[in-house]
């Protein structure tokens, strides 16, 4: 079983508009009518979940939830066949939106809200739980990223219980969270490199740059090390091999990018779960990423589309 | 049908030694009538719901009369909760607990909730750990 934990989950808004239009003066009001939109639930690790339960892999999501969004998270993660165990907070969970302007789909705008306030018995009564569920998992991913009153060594400590009931241990995240959680030593780091490209200190901007930053994470003792570069292309280190992950597909093909990112590291777990070989889970996430791109849903559930995209996936060594 | 297909994936749950006000608040949030306790290995159990509060309030009430109507004024519930609030739920918890497995037929669950009158049976796996509920509108659900 795989545990997700999401500790600043969301309900994710998205908003399909012709055209967004911003004040940019005084006394100015617009009004943009939406043409279509959609609630689901939202936050890396919730969106790994909805990724391994479409493809049948049983999965437990935990973290953070409070208030009427508290319960959107919570009934659309089970209605996706979710198992949830989230701990009730007195604040409520944030909703993130997304605008997508007609023909400018790769290019979405959004709106993060922080996060509610989660208490120090609040964060006691998720460690007991964290605890609990860790004993029967295979895996653990921690993603994304934290509620305000949580600190950042959050993502090592949780890391280190996993280590220490010989649980594998992936992590998406960035900033310092990331930074101190490779002290746990990460079996599968991914870093979010969405508002910033950095791992630690290194800036991700050149393709020498993400091999040496990836390599000084293995020398830390990660097992594999997937860095997003192109919104088509990534690369990956492994201890004895560098990978670079390549899809062979127009971008004007992309519908929502929002997600594609977790469907991607999704896909890796799903076949590293099941024992695959990295080159193979490379290229599974990579499909797995790029459906759900293509895709207006966040996430594609479609399991004959992910195969299909197989075809226009290379991982080659460099 | 198998109960697995028409449960609710749900983990919520207590631990004996929570406090009877923090046990409020995850009833009161997660909106469930009762809740399952279960160890640090995750097995189950004990079973609490707003019931067996209300009970622990007003035991002579409960069980003689079946009715608030007799309380001359709620002081009383508010004077006995507040005796009660910090003290560990596994006082007023119950020991003898209804489930079902995931493998049990959909027809044994509706029995068991139609029978002992419950909204909900906690559904365990092989070594009795929680994996989930299947709620009486799961049923209503199902059999529609």
């Amino acid at each position: 079983m795989i545990v997700t934990v999401t500790l600043n989950p969301a309900v994710d808004k998205v908003y399909w508009v012709d055209s967004l239009r911003i004040c940019q003066m005084t006394q100015e009001e617009f009004l943009t009518r939406a043409t279509r939109s959609s609630t689901s639930a939202g936050g890396k690790g919730v969106n790994v979940s909805r990724f391994l339960s479409a493809f049948g892999m049983d999965n437990v999501a935990m973290g953070f939830v409070g208030g009427h969004t508290g319960h959107v998270v919570v009934r659309y993660l089970q209605h996706k066949g979710v198992t949830t165990n989230f701990v009730w907070i007195h604040e409520e969970t944030r909703v993130n939106v997304t605008i997508l302007e007609s023909g400018r789909d790769h290019s979405p705008n959004l709106i993060n809200e922080l996060g509610p306030t989660v208490t120090e018995a609040e964060l006691e009564r998720f460690m007991r739980r964290y605890r609990r569920i860790v004993k029967r998992a295979s895996w653990v991913i921690l993603a994304g990223s934290l509620p305000p009153g949580i600190d950042p060594g959050i993502y090592e400590e949780l890391a280190k219980i996993a280590n220490e009931a010989g649980v594998k241990v992936a992590i998406s995240a960035g900033g310092e969270s990331l930074t101190r959680a490779l002290g746990a030593c990460p079996y599968l780091v991914k870093p979010d490199t969405r508002e910033r490209l950095l791992l630690g200190e290194t800036s991700l901007t050149s393709t020498d740059a993400i091999v040496a930053a990836g390599q000084h994470v293995i020398a830390c003792g990660a097992q594999l090390v997937v860095i997003s570069h192109d919104v088509t292309g990534d690369i990956a280190i492994t201890p004895d091999a560098v990978w670079e992950i390549k899809a062979k597909v127009p971008t004007s093909e992309f519908r929502n990018l929002v997600g594609a990112d977790d469907a991607f590291l999704g896909g890796i777990l799903y076949k590293l779960a099941q024992d695959a070989p990295v080159e193979e889970s490379l290229r599974f996430g990579m499909a797995a990423g790029i459906a759900s791109a293509e895709s207006e849903k966040k996430i594609c559930e479609d399991r004959a589309k992910v195969e299909a995209e197989m075809a226009k996936i290379t991982v080659e060594r460099i | 049908m198998k109960v697995r297909e028409i449960m609710t994936r749900d983990l919520t749950a207590v631990e004996r030694d929570v406090p009877v006000r923090e046990l409020i608040f995850v009833l009161d949030n997660a909106e469930m009538p009762n809740v399952p306790v279960v160890d640090e290995e995750g097995v189950l159990i004990g079973f609490i719901s707003e019931k067996d509060l209300i009970r622990a309030a007003l035991p002579g009430y409960f069980e003689m009369l079946h009715s608030a109507s007799f309380i001359p004024d709620m002081n009383q519930l508010t004077r006995k909760l507040g005796e009660i609030a910090d003290e560990p739920l596994e006082k007023y918890m119950r020991t003898e607990v209804l489930s079902v497995t995931e493998e049990d037929d959909d027809l044994r669950a509706a029995d068991l909730i139609i029978r002992e009158g419950v909204k909900n049976l906690p559904v365990v796996d092989g070594q009795g750990r929680l994996v989930g509920r299947v709620r009486r509108i799961d049923l209503l659900r199902h059999f529609l």
